[in-house]
């Protein structure tokens, strides 16, 4: 619930006049639907008393018909008011949460941008994000706006009609709405969790099927996988219904409850009248207003029933919109020289040492490379030097200051890691290229032909090729040549190169490497090598083991 | 006729997914049109009340308000037992589509053309239950729209025929903006979820470069980038919304008017200003209020069938995807896929005159019992197709073959795939931990499986031992750990035969000569090994090579 309420600040905080604006029209609507239907009826039996009475000829018949066409043009209009400032609201509510949550997993470390990285993380990032949109609009304005029409519902009754009217009304409407909201929320939250539990589970047991179907079909697993599916099924099924039960109770308790306050509204206005304290249309018009009133509770039964998902979800993504600590805007250091001393690196999320009592200094214009078996550490270290992996003991230090003292914007100013793996975003080559930095077209070119890609985009069509969602339509030898050509647009005084000619022949591989030093003449370059052509290409080898 | 079929398939794909609801559902309808026709009779009920308190006839206000409540209360009785009913429809809908995925997905020998694991899952799972608003609102509301507007339509002319006159006109205008409004919100809501669709692709693309965006130091721009693009689109939505706005308002217009004109008729009847309209001189005062209490009802299962429109569309797409899902059932997998007992017989297969289910023609291949065998040759000759139909998860579609001194059979499968030990070239990992990767639900000596592929240190050097949790992303594994874990994987249940696919590919030297030897000291203790591989050392390392695809 702490969290529903931190994902709304956020998004009121972002989006305020958007919200209030959809909230008040929303008032608007209510107020006009309530006094049309109180008006109706009191206009109806006033006339008809009136022509019983024979005083037909001296009736008002004009103003209170002309205020029942107003109010019923004027209704629809502020309801077509209010459809597209809602949906703007919950459009920019979207927009806002996107944004946040990119802007907090940007400043996120280094494993938690690797765990997010994954299909199945994305999917799930997604879906509660979606499951949020809703929450100014669907949860919170509805019940702000339905509790403000009860209250202007409770001061028009008083004066107009009767104070008991008015209490037994709103005091029956408001109290009822509460506990039955408060019911349903005990209830659905819970089970609504342990659905979605299920439901991912359900999720990932079938994604496994599918996607290592002949490994468990050889080891005789395959129908055991589908059985074990079908029972995170039939788990999600059991809560399923339990959640709709509570749901379809709740829709039942709510329209009971119009009907026991329109019923009652009816009965204490006849004894009133009978007792000659008002006159008839007065009761008519308690009665009427009561069962319009019933509109403020339509949105609650919705809201009861994504109340269980939203909060779920809020939990998961609540925490990713938290506040990040500000990175340490010390002074720049000057200079470059990046020295390795002693140094002991953990394995990711592990207490056992990758790689320890490790020393290195690389002068500017040298090229080192680091080789050994594959989880020797070498990655480990160039994450290390960037930044973006704590050191367990020892120090890294970039011009005489360690690398974690740096101000992130100055850091990436100075030193470039292309990582093992990296990820092209949709978009045309020189969108791609741009990321690194808004250079020009003979920039652009440059780089192409330093890393021996300046043939295969000319035949692609140029830098507006498109590239598709994730890198689609680009080959792996490719999409490495060009993040390595958009780690040079960068012109690092310090360049980190993990694993760089991957997926690339001997003798292109041989041909990029020389492009890169001759890019780069002055500056500092490591290079995590497994194989021949990148150890050849450097001055110095390290060997890790 | 062969214009007509594609027409006729939808609907019947439609009809064989709702069928599990359909008696439950043609239930939930009946009930809650009975729960809509309770409201005349509470109308009767508060225009006899106010009728009374007019002319000074006695009334009770106690049985008023009791008829009232238990009236209401007994349509919201009704109201949930059509729900109840129509959510068990939706369930049963559900689940019987859910299950049909499932199997089928565990019968196929092969990915299915309709997309990745990701968009199946989809499928099965959150797409499918976009059907339940389908059948719980949509079904109902449209039950409603075919009986309660006649009934009110009947006792307003009963009443007065001027009332039932105002009623009829703007009725079935209704319908023509219904069918107006149906296709701008359809097209709207399609519209609106594209974009919002194209918003998380944005942020999809932006969170899976986030560590290339941090790198680059490009946080601040890809930020602004972002925002201009899903102003941008706010933009254009809007655009389209508010045109399915302004043909819902109309329909609500036209409502508000006929009650308006409804009031305003009975209000100048009553004091005696119009004197025409109902049978036989001025409407009656409990009339009156009577016909405005229905007016509105009139009304409101038309707009609640519109409120419920997108989820028509809604249910219409996810129909059509299962139909596109279950356009071809692909490959069939020979054999369950479940447990079996070992197929009695050497452990010897044979390939003769087999063509692969994709069209390759490959050589005859005799492999003995022990042996240990490279299948060499260039990319796409057929060399993985020759280890799949070796470990029988396909059956060629011409030519035989021979396991155990036996052809292979959709009977025998599962028995011969008992004696298997099977490394693929890109292992997938179940999200489980790794010792139930390793084991995969078999007995044996786990000790034994992790010292042959080396992997003893990899595994001490998991955060939490066998018991670390595996995903997705291999729970931090390089490459070469995931093969020797692969090795580890087959070894384990003592396997007669080893299947390996380029067990040494994109490997440093060091790992190549691990699984290498791993592989080797299985064939000591008379295995028979059979890799297909590109590594010359490892080839130069069995008894005999055959080249596959050589001959072209």
């Amino acid at each position: 619930m702490t969290a529903l309420w931190t994902v709304f600040a956020v998004i009121l905080r972002d989006q305020r006049s958007a919200l209030l604006r959809g909230a008040a029209l929303s008032l608007v609507v209510l107020v006009m639907g309530v006094a049309l239907l109180g008006l109706s009826g009191w206009f109806i039996t006033a006339a008809a008393a009136a022509g019983l009475a024979g005083a037909g000829a001296v009736f008002d018949v004009f103003r209170p018909s002309a205020m029942v066409r107003f109010l019923a043009l004027g209704r629809a209009a502020a309801r077509y008011g209010e459809r597209v400032l809602t949906h703007d609201a919950t459009l920019r509510a979207l927009e806002s949460l996107r944004l946040r949550v990119l802007a907090a997993h940007l400043a996120a470390p280094h494993g938690a941008m690797i765990r997010i990285r994954g299909a199945q993380a994305l999917n799930r990032l997604t879906a509660d994000i979606d499951a949020l949109d809703g929450v100014p609009l669907r949860l919170v304005l509805p019940l702000i706006a339905g509790a403000l029409a009860q209250i202007l519902a409770l001061a028009a009754l008083w004066l107009l009609v009767a104070p008991g009217v008015a209490l037994w009304v709103v005091g029956g409407y408001v109290l009822g709405a509460a506990l039955i909201f408060g019911r349903m929320a005990v209830v659905a939250v819970p089970l609504s969790r342990r659905a979605e539990t299920a439901a991912q589970a359900f999720r990932s047991r079938l994604i496994d099927l599918i996607r290592a179907r002949r490994d468990l079909a050889v080891y005789g697993q395959l129908a055991a996988q589908a059985g074990a599916a079908m029972e995170a099924e039939a788990r999600r099924f059991a809560l399923r219904r339990r959640l709709d039960r509570a749901e379809r109770w709740t829709g039942a308790a709510l329209a009971a409850l119009a009907s026991l306050v329109a019923a009652g509204a009816l009965g204490i206005g006849m004894t009133l009248v009978q007792a000659g304290l008002f006159e008839p249309a007065f009761a008519a018009l308690g009665f009427f207003a009561a069962l319009a009133l019933a509109e403020t509770l339509m949105p609650l039964r919705r809201a009861a029933a994504d109340l269980g998902r939203m909060a779920d979800a809020a939990r998961r993504v609540a925490r990713d919109l938290a506040p990040q600590a500000a990175p340490p805007a010390g002074e720049v250091p000057q200079g470059t020289s990046l020295c390795v001393a002693d140094a002991t690196l953990h394995r990711p999320g592990s207490r056992l040492p990758v790689l320890s009592g490790l020393s290195l200094t690389v002068a500017a214009g040298e090229t080192v490379a680091i080789t050994g078996a594959s989880g020797s550490g070498k990655s480990t270290l160039l994450l290390a030097v960037a930044g973006l992996h704590p050191l367990a003991a020892g120090q890294i230090s970039l011009g005489g200051l360690a690398v974690a003292d740096w101000p992130e914007a100055s850091l990436r100013g100075v030193l470039t890691l292309l990582p093992q793996r990296s990820t092209l975003m949709e978009g045309t080559v020189a969108e791609a290229l741009r990321l690194a930095i808004d250079a020009g077209d003979a920039q652009l070119w440059q780089v192409l032909a330093a890393v021996q890609l300046d043939g295969v985009i000319h035949a692609k069509g140029g830098l507006s090729a498109r590239i598709g969602p994730r890198g689609e339509g680009v080959s792996g030898g490719e999409a490495r040549r060009l993040a390595l050509a958009r780690a040079l647009l960068r012109r690092p005084q310090v360049l980190l190169l993990d694993e760089p000619t991957e997926g690339l022949d001997d003798a292109t591989a041989a041909l990029v490497l020389r492009g890169i030093r001759a890019e780069l003449p002055g500056a500092a370059i490591v290079i995590a090598a497994h194989r021949q052509v990148e150890t050849a290409a450097a001055d110095r080898v390290l060997e890790l083991r | 006729m062969a214009q007509t079929q594609p027409q006729s398939a939808a609907t019947q794909a439609a009809t064989d997914l709702l069928a599990p609801g359909g008696v439950l559902q043609r239930r939930a309808a009946r009930l809650s049109v009975l729960a809509a026709l309770l409201w005349p009779l509470q109308a009767g009920v508060v225009a006899l009340a106010l009728g009374a308190l007019l002319t000074g006839a006695a009334a009770s206000p106690l049985l008023a308000a009791l008829a009232f409540a238990g009236l209401g209360l007994l349509r919201a009785g009704l109201g949930l037992l059509a729900e109840a009913r129509a959510q068990a429809a939706a369930e049963a809908v559900i689940a019987a589509a859910r299950a049909r995925i499932v199997a089928a997905e565990a019968r196929r020998a092969e990915d299915s053309p309709f997309g990745g694991a990701g968009s199946i899952a989809a499928l099965a799972g959150e797409k499918l239950d976009l059907l339940a608003p389908y059948v719980t609102r949509y079904a109902p509301a449209m039950a409603r729209v075919r009986v309660v507007p006649l009934v009110i339509l009947a006792l307003a002319f009963w009443h007065s025929w001027a009332v039932g006159v105002v009623l009829l006109i703007s009725g079935p205008l209704i319908p023509v903006f219904m069918a107006l409004i149906g296709l701008a919100a359809k097209e709207a809501s399609a519209r609106q979820m594209a974009e919002i669709g194209t918003l998380n692709d944005f942020l999809v693309e932006r969170l899976s470069a986030l560590v290339d965006i941090r790198l680059l130091g490009a946080g601040a721009a890809v930020q602004e980038g972002f925002a201009a693009q899903a102003g941008d689109l706010r933009a254009r939505t809007m655009a389209v919304l508010r045109v399915a706005f302004l043909s819902s308002t109309v329909l609500e217009l036209f409502a508000a008017i006929g009650v308006a004109m409804v009031a305003v008729y009975v209000g100048f009847s009553l004091l005696g200003a119009l004197s025409f309209g109902a049978w036989g001189g001025a409407i009656s005062p409990e009339a009156g209020i009577f016909l405005l209490l229905l007016a509105p009802e009139f009304y409101q299962p038309l707009r609640d069938l519109s409120a419920a429109w997108h989820d028509k569309a809604a249910a219409t797409a996810v129909i059509e995807e299962v139909e596109v899902w279950a356009a071809d059932p692909g490959l069939q997998l020979p054999g369950t896929g479940g447990t079996a007992m070992r197929l009695e017989g050497p452990a010897s297969v044979a390939l003769l005159g087999c063509q692969t289910p994709a069209g390759l023609a490959l050589p005859d291949i005799r492999i003995a019992a022990g042996e240990r065998v490279a299948l060499v040759g260039a990319s796409g000759t057929g060399k993985t197709s020759a280890l799949r139909l070796m470990a029988g998860l396909e059956l060629p579609v011409a030519g035989q073959v021979v396991v155990a001194g036996q052809g292979l059979t959709a009977g025998n499968a599962d028995g011969w795939r008992a004696r298997l030990g099977w490394m693929p070239q890109a292992p997938h990992f179940l999200s489980g931990s790794l010792r139930q990767n390793l084991t995969l639900g078999r007995d044996g000596d786990l000790g034994a499986a992790l010292a042959t592929a080396a992997v003893g240190e990899v595994v001490a050097a998991m955060p939490q031992g066998l018991a670390t949790r595996l995903g997705e992303t291999g729970g931090g594994l390089s490459g070469g750990e995931a093969r020797r874990i692969t090795l580890a994987r087959a070894v384990h249940g003592a396997p007669d035969l080893i299947l390996a696919d380029e067990p040494t590919a994109d490997l440093d030297a060091a790992t190549a000569r691990i699984v290498t030897e791993g592989l080797l000291a299985q064939a000591a203790r008379g295995v028979t090994l059979i890799v297909a591989t590109h590594d010359r050392q490892l080839a130069a390392r069995m008894d005999r090579i055959i080249e596959i695809g050589g001959a072209q």
